[in-house]
């Protein structure tokens, strides 16, 4: 065993002196896992074990050694980085006027907020480092399509691909999950190759085919007419350079972080609490940058604080962004990295309150700032106790703290990722939205409902 | 890619055809009719696998489905990429499918491999009252059947006729099979046929098997193995 842990470190030595190099740090991983999942099946301390212990040994390799060599291995390239950022610009633009029929889905599968819960599930591919994690998290996004498309289908016409793909694309367009392009090639390069195969093939391959399609995506591909096209491309362009131009490209910037999508977080700050008189000073809980507790998330903020500089108030930044939240066909899942945000008191445990507390304090010292900053005297952060936990829409903490921990290498050995596909694909689709509050509990090993 | 272990093997099957031409239909009926465990896929719609018995060996099919639409058509490439079966599906009672049908085919031909076993389904065969597809050329069908390693001979007839399904596939290397996916006809045939045709990768040992099954794209279908 201690040899195998000596052939370990030097592995990740050696990989980790070299430059990077796609494809030759894909092949070393590959290599590397199927010669040390040889050696361990053959090592007598596994003698007697069952095929199911060998194989989640294996998984469970291929996880440590992708959580070390994550930083080096995801969106390391500058090459891949740009596409990104290409890939997540043009969505942008697109969703803004994408209809399902453009896609050639069939009308009785037109009911967008159904696919909401799909897209929370290709939101989650940034809340893991390991190359299945990010996996089962498209696997789930497809089981969910299916399921609609199969509980929606009348029996004589079953839903195949035909039906599928255009689904598929159409949630992928909406989710714009940042760094896709990124995501599906660490997975392509260093999911084991023995486990990326038959049904997790295909629809990996679904979702490689998405995106090549979203990124050759021009008027004939969604049949409109040039003239239309460009007219839908510039009025999108104007509607989001007027807010989040800037906090687009950010958000695509940050290459390592968690859950932290950029355009979408910040639309989540600036329009949180559309629903209420506009007067700053009474607006408690406005999160200024949910990314502020990470030391390299600074110039970020800092970036951000110079664009809202530019703003004139407040309550002006606050309508805008409502404004923009309400044409927004899918609320719901710009909120979804938040993980306090849809709890319910009975939900929190004891170790949440010093984290709620920690995030609490920061905020209303950033919310008192910002509001001196844009020349309000009086600032009232404060709200009761018991409303704070009750009203929850109003309630906003930054899930940093709970990214960072699911991004230390060592937590993520013993932490579980997303549900396991096997059992994760036989579940029924109502179990998704509890899936998803154990997820968020697990990741900070809190261990929920104590 | 078909991998095989002794007498089990795996083979990637891939459905490709115009939007409404019954593929999900087709492979639906396929899996679920089959005796052999019926294996539900886990996710779902679009990919199924399933396995049949040829003799005394096991084929596992992977069934990979495509979207039909045109604006879909590029991203082709990389479902039928390694794959060691395709089934091309069109409607009998739809010339615009037939027609998307040999296109397909030809792309195949041109792009995949060229150890790929396909084959041409003119699926609702139980609509006969609305064929707009022909299943064979009447008058010569027979005749052409005996001359089909005669490439001139079945030119001549392309030319002076429409070249219908069966007088297509001969062409083209392919074999053709007129199914229903309501009433069942040949559902299960396609795929056996499928399964008998595969190349059997296995080393040298069995020197006759594969030559038997080289190229199949480039034999006719009638004149192929047994001849």
């Amino acid at each position: 065993m201690l040899l195998l842990i000596g052939i370990f470190c030097s592995f990740i030595v050696s990989f980790l002196n070299n430059a990077p190099d796609s494809e030759r740090d894909s092949a070393a991983v590959q290599e590397f896992l199927g010669n040390m999942e040889t050696a361990f099946r053959a090592h007598s301390l596994w003698a007697g074990c069952s095929e199911e212990e060998l194989e989640s040994a294996g998984e469970g390799l291929e996880k440590y050694v992708m959580t070390k060599l994550f930083t080096r291995t995801f969106a390391s390239l500058p090459e891949d980085v740009k596409v990104d950022e290409q890939l997540h610009e043009k969505i942008a633009l697109i969703q803004q006027f994408v209809r399902p029929e453009n896609l050639d889905i069939k009308p009785i599968f037109q009911n967008e907020s159904s696919w909401l819960f799909a897209q929370k599930e290709l939101q989650k591919i940034n809340m893991y480092r390991a190359p299945r994690d990010k996996l089962v998290c498209i696997l789930n996004c497809c089981k969910v399509i299916n399921n609609l498309l199969t509980s929606v289908s009348a029996k004589e016409n079953p839903p195949g691909a035909d039906d599928f793909l255009p689904v598929l694309i159409y949630v992928t367009i909406k989710a714009n999950p940042p760094q896709l392009h990124s995501n599906l090639l660490y997975i392509q390069r260093f999911r084991g190759q023995t486990r990326l195969v038959s049904e997790a093939a295909y629809f990996f391959t679904n979702i490689l085919s998405a995106e090549s399609f979203i990124l050759n995506i021009d008027a004939q591909a969604l049949s409109m007419d040039e003239t239309e096209f460009e007219t839908n491309m510039e009025s999108a362009r104007a509607l989001l350079s007027g807010l989040s131009a800037d906090n687009n490209v950010l958000g695509q910037s940050d290459q390592n972080a968690g859950p932290v999508p950029g355009a979408d977080t910040s639309e989540a700050k600036l329009s949180f609490r559309s629903n209420r008189p506009p007067s700053a000073a009474t607006q408690p809980n406005f999160s200024v940058a949910s990314t502020e507790t990470k030391p390299k998330n600074e110039d970020q903020y800092v970036k951000n604080q110079s664009s809202m500089e530019k703003i004139p108030s407040l309550s002006d930044l606050e309508n805008r962004g409502a404004s923009m939240l309400i044409k927004e066909d899918s609320i719901n899942q710009v909120f979804q990295s938040f993980p306090y945000l849809y709890s319910q008191a009975g939900d929190l445990t004891v170790g949440d309150i010093e984290d709620l507390l920690n995030n609490y304090k920061r905020l209303v010292i950033k919310y008192v700032c910002l509001a001196k900053g844009s020349g309000i005297d009086n600032p009232s952060p404060s709200l009761p106790n018991n409303q704070v936990q009750t009203q929850h829409p109003d309630f906003e903490f930054n899930t940093e703290s709970k990214a960072a921990s699911a991004g230390e290498p060592i937590d993520e050995m013993q932490k579980d990722g997303p549900e396991d596909s096997s059992s994760v694909l036989s579940e029924s689709l109502e179990s998704d939205e509890s899936k998803l509050k154990e997820n968020e509990v697990v990741s900070s090993r809190v261990e929920e409902g104590s | 890619m078909a991998t095989s272990g002794n007498k089990n093997m795996n083979a990637k099957l891939v459905l490709l055809g115009d939007v409404g031409a019954g593929k999900s239909s087709l492979v639906l009926r396929f899996v679920k009719g089959q005796f052999i465990e019926f294996q539900e896929s886990t996710i779902g719609a679009a990919f199924f696998s399933q396995t049949v018995a040829v003799n005394d060996a096991t084929v596992k099919f992977e069934i990979w489905d495509t979207a039909g639409q045109e604006r879909y058509h590029s991203l082709a490439p990389m479902y039928y990429r390694g794959a060691a079966a395709a089934i091309i599906v069109y409607d009998i009672t739809n010339q615009a499918s037939f027609d998307r049908a040999k296109k397909w085919v030809q792309e195949l031909q041109a792009q995949g491999n060229p150890n790929m076993v396909m084959a041409l389904a003119g699926n609702k065969a139980d609509l006969i009252d609305a064929r707009k597809v022909a299943a064979e050329v009447i008058p010569l069908g027979t005749k052409l059947k005996y001359s089909s390693s005669n490439q001139d001979m079945s030119k001549i007839v392309v030319q002076d006729r429409k070249p219908e399904a069966q007088t297509y596939a001969e062409e083209n290397g392919l074999f053709f099979m007129e199914t229903s996916a309501k009433t069942a006809l040949n559902v299960n045939d396609v795929f056996s046929e499928i399964a008998k045709r595969l190349p059997r990768l296995q080393p040298a040992q069995n020197p006759s098997g594969m030559v038997l099954m080289d190229r199949p794209a480039q034999t006719p279908a009638t004149a192929s193995c047994c001849s």
